[in-house]
């Protein structure tokens, strides 16, 4: 028996992005909070069809249905609720049997008739979660549930009909717009194509009632279903007598002679006081349940400017270098002391290369003479008076990435040899608590600031807490980036080639910025006019310290040793050519000075000094030991620091602290 | 070298068009209305083939055809431009493709769903699909690039009298779009 009973195809959705693009259009510029139902279109396909779809676009919204070519309009509502409770709570079954109610009056008014795409119906429940992007959504394509058709024949096809050579002709000579729904009247000889309004129940047995079939499965779409009730609603006569129809299927040749011709009988006749209605699609998972998608990827500026970028990054590992670890990358969080010029052009450097976590630390205010060359700030911002170049920077960044994790804090670095009044010790340890904890929380640390004293808590923390420390200074023509001995112990004992001519040095045994140095750092502020101040250095050198200190830093995160990765050191230039050891993205050298006086750089690398004032084993334990109350004694005193690590024993010099002028103190130090 | 001039390419499109068109197949000529305006709604397709377009210096016109591809139980919506690059003077394969829900495929699933040809071949898959801005949409798409086409284009024998849909023909299939064998036949080209 069951064999015998017609199955319909049920209709798939198939929404284009537009659709939800035009969905949060409207809802944001129209109606707002007005959740009243709209009227719209869909339309479907009889050309080579896939599945059974239904498709909604953007001209969904349409006042007027304009359909794609070879397809034909779909006449439905969109209910776009207000909160996802309301989504949820909706009464599902009267909202279809209210929608049913309605293509019955259709029906039984004379609609149908005039405007025969009223049969293909449907509507979509959702909410649209603007915020997120996610849109939650139910189509249901409402249709009376009527007794069962029983198949009377089998299902054959146009091209097995004998008079196949007149159907077509019938079928071609008919308007392809009016081509969803209408009938073609045989007599035996003659074969003619007529609107479904001209229809005369008497000449039933010579009708074939012809649809456009989006089907592409051996059962006729659904939307036959309503067509089956609309004849017999209108022509109860038709119950218990035999009705041909005909789905008009194309192929991509735009032939018909695969259409589907079913004879069908409905032998019940139908109580429409009683009726029931069907038709809500089932999930991805054919559960009945409602859909959701999420559209940030196309809809999110933030997203989609996040993609964009990151494509710059993946077209360099796709072509040029496929192990590239943008993940690795993307997870290091950097903190960076100081926000000048330095500070500004490691920042664009970093959000660049794709980092995400940035924090910015310094204490002092934009300036006039800052935005030229500082690059995350403008006239504007000097203007204002009060604004902190920390926070505007942290601001400016997350502007030009809104993806990026950015954070400013205005805060004084305590600097050796700078004495904290009575007045500003709880304060000053506050301080102290609050870099430290950021230290922690962070994987690098710039060392980025204008002196060379305000480095040294940094670098003594950074030691500390195992990070790795990347330095840049910058002298009038000169400029150093560095990156400093890392203190993690390295439990293999690395291997590395011997190679001659090169003076190889392990990662944890190389030197700090301080390693090199015979004092303490003192004030070397201390007598400066007001426009020294301001860092005296051609402009360029900054641009070039800090793009060399972002890319040092990821060559040295791509190197598998990370940090530990050796450097080395040529005693001859030329014949370290080819040598050194390459990572990824080539060698990783201990530190880059160079001069635009001549446009050279060296390459030179250093060991750790046992009893460097930053980072040697007496200092790192007295801070471990002391804490606070270590750092105070040195801010009182930076000879305390000489003391500690028996520098003071080694100066032939006199045991006065030596103001070094940063330009003065590259240019000397470039010279070994 | 196989290249083609700005106004070849819109020549060979129109006529590309008319054979689609007598074809009856489904490929469409959208223009970009507002040359200046990055808002990617403002095209409209060209229904009047005989417009002037000979003024347009910048490249303002792309073919469109879609379709839907079964895949691994997914069925998929894609969208194939072709649009004219200048700066390799070739034509260029742009294409977007979205799931019944509306959710568009990224690289990855690009990959997956749309290019079986190239599962094993991931080095050479990167090497030839890649994502980037419309050049006339100004939005990110999905493109087979297009460094090789010139070359690729110029290994055809005798010269091809119509590169636009040589092209198609030649790049197409890597993502799914196969001509019917009626662009084959030269009578069309009299179109």
């Amino acid at each position: 028996m069951s064999e015998n009973l017609l199955q319909f195809a049920s209709f798939e959705s198939f929404v284009s992005p537009t659709f939800w693009h035009k969905l949060s259009e409207l809802k944001l510029d129209h109606d707002r909070l007005s959740d009243t139902k709209r009227s719209i279109s869909g339309y479907y396909i009889n050309r080579r069809a896939t599945g059974c779809l239904l498709e909604v676009d953007y001209t969904a919204y349409n006042s007027s249905t304009q359909c794609p070519k070879f397809s034909y309009p779909a006449v439905g509502t969109i209910y776009n609720k207000n909160t996802i409770e309301e989504f949820k709570e909706l009464d599902k079954l009267k909202l279809l049997a209210d929608e049913g109610e309605e293509l019955l009056s259709d029906i039984a008014s004379d609609a149908i008739a005039k405007d025969p795409s009223l049969l293909a119906r449907f509507f979509i429940l959702s909410f649209a979660d603007l915020k997120n992007h996610s849109y939650y959504y139910w189509f249901a394509f409402p249709c009376p549930l009527m007794p069962t058709l029983s198949l009377q024949n089998e299902v054959i096809k146009l091209k097995e009909l004998t008079q196949m050579t007149k159907f077509k002709e019938a079928l071609l000579s008919w308007p392809s717009e009016q081509q969803n729904f209408f009938l073609l009247y045989t007599n035996g000889n003659e074969v003619e194509a007529r609107s479904l309004s001209s229809l005369r129940p008497e000449d039933v047995d010579h009708y074939y009632f012809c649809f456009a079939d989006p089907s592409e499965y051996e059962h006729p779409a659904w939307l036959m279903r309503n067509y089956v009730a609309y004849l017999i609603q209108k022509n109860p006569s038709f119950v218990g007598k035999t009705l041909k129809f005909l789905g008009l299927r194309f192929n991509q040749q735009l032939e018909v002679d695969d259409s589907l011709i079913w004879h069908v009988q409905q032998t019940e006749p139908c109580d429409w006081s009683q009726i029931k209605f069907v038709g809500w699609e089932l999930n991805q998972k054919k559960k009945m349940g409602p859909r959701m998608v999420n559209m940030r990827d196309s809809m999110d500026s933030a997203k989609l400017a996040e993609n964009s970028m990151n494509l710059n990054l993946k077209l360099m590992k796709w072509r040029l270098v496929p192990d590239l670890d943008l993940d690795k990358i993307a997870q290091t969080k950097c903190l960076l002391f100081g926000a000048g010029t330095l500070g500004c052009g490691v920042a664009r450097n970093l959000l660049s290369w794709g980092f995400k976590t940035i924090t910015i630390m310094d204490s002092g205010k934009v300036s006039y003479c800052n935005p030229v060359r500082q690059s995350l700030y403008t006239h504007a911002d000097a203007a204002a008076g009060n604004l902190m170049k920390a926070t505007t920077a942290a601001k400016r960044l997350k502007e030009i990435n809104p993806n990026a994790e950015t954070k400013g804090y205005v805060i004084q670095i305590p600097m050796p040899g700078h004495t904290i009044g009575e007045s500003l010790i709880e304060q000053t340890k506050q301080d102290l608590s609050l870099i430290e904890e950021q230290v922690q929380a962070h994987d690098v640390i710039f060392l980025l600031t204008d002196s060379r004293e305000s480095r040294w808590l940094p670098t003594l923390l950074g030691a500390v807490h195992q990070k790795i420390v990347v330095n840049s200074a910058l002298g009038f023509d000169s400029y150093m980036v560095m990156r400093h001995g890392s203190t993690r112990y390295s439990m293999r004992d690395h291997k590395f080639e011997d190679i001659e001519g090169l003076k190889c040095i392990v990662g944890n045994q190389l030197g700090c910025y301080f390693c090199n140095d015979v004092t303490a750092p003192g004030n070397s502020l201390k007598d400066r006019t007001l426009d020294q101040q301001c860092t005296v250095t051609r402009p360029g050198v900054s641009n070039i310290a800090a793009s060399y200190a972002v890319e040092l830093l990821v060559s040295l995160l791509q190197h598998p040793q990370g940090d530990l990765a050796a450097a080395y050191y040529a005693h001859n230039r030329q014949e370290s050519v080819g040598k050194i050891p390459e990572g990824m993205l080539g060698i990783i050298p201990h530190s880059i000075r160079g001069l635009l006086w001549n446009y050279e750089n060296i390459l030179p690398a250093t060991q750790k000094f046992a009893q460097c004032i930053a980072c040697s084993e007496p200092i790192l334990s007295s801070f471990r030991k002391e804490g606070h109350a270590f750092l105070f004694k040195t801010f009182e005193t930076a000879k305390y620091l000489e003391d500690l690590t028996g520098i003071s024993e080694f100066k032939r010099l006199n045991s006065e602290i030596i103001d070094f002028d940063d330009a003065e103190f590259e240019m000397s130090d470039s010279d070994e | 070298m196989a290249s083609l001039t700005w106004q070849e390419f819109l020549t060979q499109s129109r006529q590309f068009l008319r054979m689609s068109q007598h074809l009856n197949d489904k490929w469409e000529l959208y223009e970009k209305v507002m040359p200046f305006s990055r808002d990617s709604k403002s095209y409209r397709q060209i229904y009047n083939l005989n417009m002037s377009l000979q003024n347009q210096e910048e490249p303002n016109i792309f073919l469109k055809f879609s379709q839907k591809v079964r895949s691994k139980e997914d069925l998929i919506n894609v969208e194939y431009h072709i649009v004219y690059s200048v700066s390799y003077q070739v034509p260029m394969l742009y294409f977007q493709a979205h799931r019944s829900d509306g959710s568009l495929l990224d690289l990855e699933a690009t990959w997956r769903l749309l290019m079986l040809e190239f599962q094993s071949r991931r080095e050479e898959l990167l090497q030839m699909l890649t994502q980037q801005e419309h050049p006339v949409l100004f939005r990110p798409f999905m493109a087979l690039h297009p460094c090789r086409t010139a070359e690729v284009l110029d290994q055809f024998g005798q010269k091809s009298e119509n590169l636009v849909l040589t092209f198609i023909s030649l790049y197409g299939p890597h993502v799914q779009l196969q001509l019917s064998n009626g662009y084959g036949n030269s009578e069309l080209l009299k179109l």
